[in-house]
C-alpha cells in the first residue's frame, strides 16, 4: 500500500505545478453563458496544446495515456492552485467520453473523442423528464424509427449548458415493453438540430446554464445511436456509474482545499463574540477541526476508489457512497462558512469569484439532487452494495 | 488498499480471534478477575498476535503497521476482551526502551500489559520534557485489565512509560459498563517507571490512537453487518423489514460511516508506516471518524434490532459499550478536535 508519490510521480506532480502556475487563466470565469462558453473552451484547449487533457484517456484518442494515479496528481495540484472547474466540459469529459470509450462505436469514437478533449465542443445530458426524475427509466422522450433516422418529440430538463453545448448524451423511448428499462434507448443528439428549443430555469445561485429543451420532431441519424436500440439503460447506468466514481475526484479533492481556506479566512474574520477571530471560538473552531478531519476521510475515501477501479476496471456501486458522502459534506461546510461570515454573508457573491461563501452556499443545495439524490444513494447503497430487499 | 497478503493475515487473526475470543466466553467470564482467560490468551500469543510488529529477534513477525491495524480491526470487529492494545504497544515500548528481554516475554504472552489512563485534570506523563527520562509516576488513573498482569502501560505524547502494577497501591474495582473490560481506580504515588521511550523514531502514542481507531472501525463495520443481516431477514408486515427507507437508509448510513472510517483508517495506517509528515493528522482523522462510526452505527444496531437489540442476551450492546471504552482511551473527541485545528495544513 502506498501513501507517497513515486519518484516518477514527484516529478510529474512538479511539471504539473509549474505548468498550472504559468498558464492558468488570470481573470475569473465570467458569469453569462456565451462568455462561459469560450472561457471553457479555451482553457480546455490551452491544457489539450500543452499536452494535459484527458491524462487517463488513451494515446488514440487524443488523451495522455497515462494512470489514474496521474490523473489525480492534477486534479490534487489543480485544486491546490483553486482554479475554477471546466463546469461546461464537464459532461464531455466525465459522462460521455468514457460512455463513447465503453460503448461506441469505432467511428463514433474516432469522430467525438478528440474533439471533447480539444476544446472544440461542450456536451450536454438529456436524461433527466418532468415525469422521470428519481424514476430515471420512467421517461417518455419518444423516439420513432422512421428509416435511417429517429424522430424525437418530447421534453428534457435540468439540462446544465443545453443554451451553450454542441452535442447531449440523450435517452429516449424507442419502444414500450413490459419492463420500462426495456426500449431506452442511447442516442447522440446534435444541440444545433431543427426542432430544438432551448428554455434556461434560473437557479437558486443565480446560474443560468440550468435548461429545459423541448423536442419537437427531431430528426437524428439512427448511426448516432450508442450501443443497441432499445438497449441504452444498460449504457446510461455506466455513465452514472462513472459520474459517481471518479468523474466528481476533482471536486473532492478541490473541497479540502475550500476547508483550507475557510480555516484561514476564519483566522482574520471577527467571530460571534464580536471580539476574537472565528477560530477562536469553541464552536466554530470544532466545527471546522471536524470539517478538516471529514475532508481527509473523504480524500481517503477517493483514493480507495481509485485503487479499486484501478484493480477493477470500473468504479462500481461504491461511488455510490463516496457521492453521497461528498454532497452532505458540501452542505455542512457551506452552512459553517455562512456561520463564519455572519451578516456578511447575506451579501451574495456569485460562487465563480474568489472565496464567495455566500454563491458556495446557495450552490450546495444542488449537490445532494442533482446526479442522483441523496435518497436515492443511500436506496442503491442499500440495495446495490449492502444487498437489502427491494 | 491493502495488498492480499495482509488481508491474509487479518483472515487467520479474524479465525483465531473467532476461535478463542467469542462472546459467549467474555459473558461466561463476567465473575472472574479477568475477560480472557489464560488459554485463550496463550493461543493468542502462540499465534503472534501480540508481536506482529516486532522483530523476529524477539518472537515477532516483523510487520508493519498497517498489519497491526488490520488485526486490531479484526479484534473490534468480535469485541475482543483482554489487554491487547497495552500489551502490544508494551512490547514496542520495551523494544524502543531499550530491553529485548522484556520485549521477548511480552511477545510470548507471558507477560500481560495492563491499561493506565489518567485521570481528567491529570496530565499523566504529558508535562514530561521529551528529553528527560522520568523516574516515577503520579496520580490518579483508571486502571483497565490488569488480572495477571505485571505491568501497566503508560502513553503520552512525550513519551511511553511501564510502571509495575504492584507500585500503583491500592486497587479499587469499579463495575464496568463494558462486560469485557475490568476497571478500577488508583492513586499512583511514586510509582517508579521500570521502562520508559521518549517519542522519537517511533511514536507509541500516535501507533496507540491508530490502533484504538483501527478498533473502532471494526466495531462500526460489525454493527452495519449486524443491522444488514437482520433487516434481511426479519418479517414485519409480511416483509423484510430492509425494504422500508427507513431500516434501508439507516443502514446505507451505517455502510457510509464505516466505509470512511475504514478508508481513513487504512490511509492512516500507511502514513504511519511511510512516517508521511502529516501522519498525526490521518492518525487523529481516523481515530475521529472510527469513533464518530462506531458509536453512530452501534445505536443505530440496537434501534434496527429493536426489543432485542435492548437485551442483555444480546450482543448489541457490547458493541456500544466497548465503543465508550476506546473513545475514552488515548484522546477524546474534544481533545482530538483540537489538535487536529492546531495542526498544520495535511500534506
Amino acid at each position: 500500500m502506498d501513501v507517497e508519490f513515486s519518484i516518477a510521480q514527484r516529478e510529474f506532480r512538479d511539471e504539473v505545478r509549474t505548468w498550472l502556475s504559468e498558464n492558468a487563466p488570470k481573470e475569473s470565469r465570467p458569469t453569462d453563458g456565451a462568455a462561459t462558453r469560450e472561457y471553457d473552451l479555451a482553457w480546455q484547449r490551452t491544457q489539450h496544446e500543452a499536452g494535459w487533457a484527458g491524462i487517463s484517456w488513451p494515446k488514440e484518442y487524443g488523451g495522455r495515456g497515462s494512470t489514474l494515479i496521474e490523473q489525480l496528481i492534477w486534479y490534487e495540484e489543480y485544486g491546490r492552485a483553486n482554479l475554477p472547474s471546466v463546469d461546461s466540459c464537464f459532461v464531455g469529459l466525465n459522462h460521455a467520453g468514457p460512455t463513447l470509450m465503453a460503448t461506441a462505436s469505432d467511428e463514433q469514437k474516432q469522430y467525438h473523442l478528440p474533439k471533447i478533449l480539444s476544446g472544440e465542443v461542450i456536451w450536454c445530458q438529456g436524461f433527466s423528464e418532468p415525469g422521470a426524475g428519481s424514476d430515471l427509466a420512467a421517461l417518455g422522450a419518444r423516439a420513432e424509427i422512421d428509416g435511417d433516422e429517429l424522430v424525437v418529440t418530447g421534453q428534457k430538463i435540468w439540462t446544465s449548458f443545453a443554451n451553450t453545448a454542441d452535442w447531449q448524451e440523450l435517452l429516449v423511448r424507442t419502444s414500450r415493453g413490459d419492463r420500462k428499462h426495456d426500449g431506452i434507448t442511447w442516442v447522440i443528439c446534435d444541440m444545433h438540430s431543427p426542432g430544438i428549443e432551448i428554455r434556461p430555469i434560473k437557479t437558486m445561485d443565480g446560474g443560468a446554464e440550468f435548461c429545459e429543451v423541448f423536442y419537437d420532431e427531431v430528426r437524428i441519424p439512427i448511426s448516432n445511436v450508442v450501443g443497441e436500440i432499445d438497449r441504452g439503460w444498460q449504457v446510461a447506468m455506466s455513465t452514472l456509474s462513472f459520474e459517481r466514481g471518479t468523474a466528481f475526484t476533482a471536486g473532492q479533492v478541490r473541497l479540502a482545499h475550500i476547508v483550507e481556506r475557510l480555516i484561514d479566512f476564519a483566522r482574520t474574520q471577527i467571530g460571534p463574540d464580536g471580539r476574537r477571530p472565528a477560530i477562536a471560538d469553541d464552536e466554530i473552531g470544532r466545527r471546522l477541526a471536524t470539517a478538516r478531519a471529514e475532508v481527509a476521510t473523504m480524500r481517503a475515501m477517493t483514493y480507495t476508489g481509485i485503487s479499486r477501479s484501478v484493480r477493477q476496471g470500473s468504479p462500481g456501486p461504491e461511488g455510490s457512497i463516496v457521492k453521497l458522502y461528498f454532497a452532505e459534506l458540501q452542505k455542512e461546510i457551506a452552512r459553517l462558512a455562512m456561520d463564519i461570515m455572519g451578516a456578511d454573508g447575506l451579501k451574495f457573491v456569485s460562487r465563480w469569484l474568489p472565496d464567495s461563501w455566500s454563491g458556495y452556499f446557495l450552490f450546495a443545495f444542488s449537490q445532494s439532487i442533482g446526479g442522483g439524490t441523496s435518497e436515492i444513494q443511500r436506496n442503491i447503497i442499500g440495495e446495490r452494495v449492502l444487498g437489502l430487499p427491494r | 488498499m491493502p495488498t492480499s497478503e495482509q488481508e491474509e493475515i487479518a483472515r487467520a487473526a479474524a479465525d483465531l480471534v473467532a476461535q478463542q475470543l467469542p462472546t459467549s466466553e467474555l459473558r461466561a467470564r463476567t465473575d472472574e478477575p479477568d475477560a480472557v482467560s489464560s488459554k485463550a490468551w496463550q493461543a493468542c500469543a502462540e499465534m503472534g498476535l501480540l508481536a506482529l510488529g516486532l522483530p523476529a529477534a524477539v518472537g515477532g513477525a516483523g510487520c508493519a503497521a498497517v498489519e497491526e491495524t488490520l488485526l486490531f480491526r479484526e479484534l473490534g470487529r468480535h469485541v475482543a476482551p483482554g489487554p491487547f492494545l497495552s500489551t502490544v504497544l508494551g512490547g514496542h515500548l520495551a523494544l524502543a526502551a531499550g530491553d529485548a528481554e522484556l520485549a521477548g516475554r511480552i511477545a510470548a504472552g507471558s507477560v500481560r500489559v495492563a491499561y493506565l489512563e489518567p485521570a481528567r485534570g491529570q496530565d499523566g506523563m504529558r508535562g514530561q520534557r521529551p528529553d528527560v527520562a522520568p523516574e516515577e509516576f503520579s496520580g490518579d488513573a483508571q486502571l483497565r485489565d490488569w488480572a495477571g498482569a505485571e505491568l501497566a502501560l503508560l502513553l503520552s505524547p512525550v513519551g511511553a512509560g511501564l510502571v509495575s502494577v504492584e507500585a500503583l497501591g491500592e486497587i479499587k474495582p469499579c463495575v464496568s459498563i463494558d462486560p469485557g473490560v475490568r476497571i478500577a481506580e488508583v492513586r499512583a504515588e511514586r510509582a517508579p517507571l521500570r521502562a520508559w521511550a521518549p517519542t522519537g523514531q517511533r511514536d507509541l502514542h500516535t501507533l496507540g490512537l491508530l490502533l484504538v481507531a483501527a478498533q473502532l472501525v471494526g466495531i462500526a463495520q460489525a454493527c452495519r453487518d449486524m443491522s444488514v443481516h437482520h433487516a434481511k431477514t426479519r418479517e414485519q408486515f409480511g416483509r423484510p423489514i430492509g425494504v422500508n427507507q427507513a431500516i434501508k437508509h439507516r443502514c446505507a448510513d451505517m455502510a457510509l460511516a464505516a466505509e470512511r472510517a475504514d478508508a481513513q483508517l487504512l490511509f492512516a495506517a500507511a502514513s504511519y508506516d511511510a512516517a508521511r509528515a502529516d501522519t498525526e493528522f490521518q492518525v487523529r482523522s481516523a481515530k475521529l471518524a472510527a469513533a464518530d462510526a462506531a458509536r453512530s452505527n452501534a445505536a443505530s444496531n440496537v434501534q434496527v434490532h429493536g426489543g432485542m437489540g435492548w437485551t442483555s442476551e444480546f450482543d448489541a450492546h457490547l458493541f456500544v459499550e466497548r465503543a465508550e471504552v476506546l473513545e475514552n482511551t488515548l484522546a477524546t473527541r474534544t481533545e482530538s478536535l483540537a489538535v487536529v485545528l492546531d495542526l498544520p495544513a495535511p500534506q
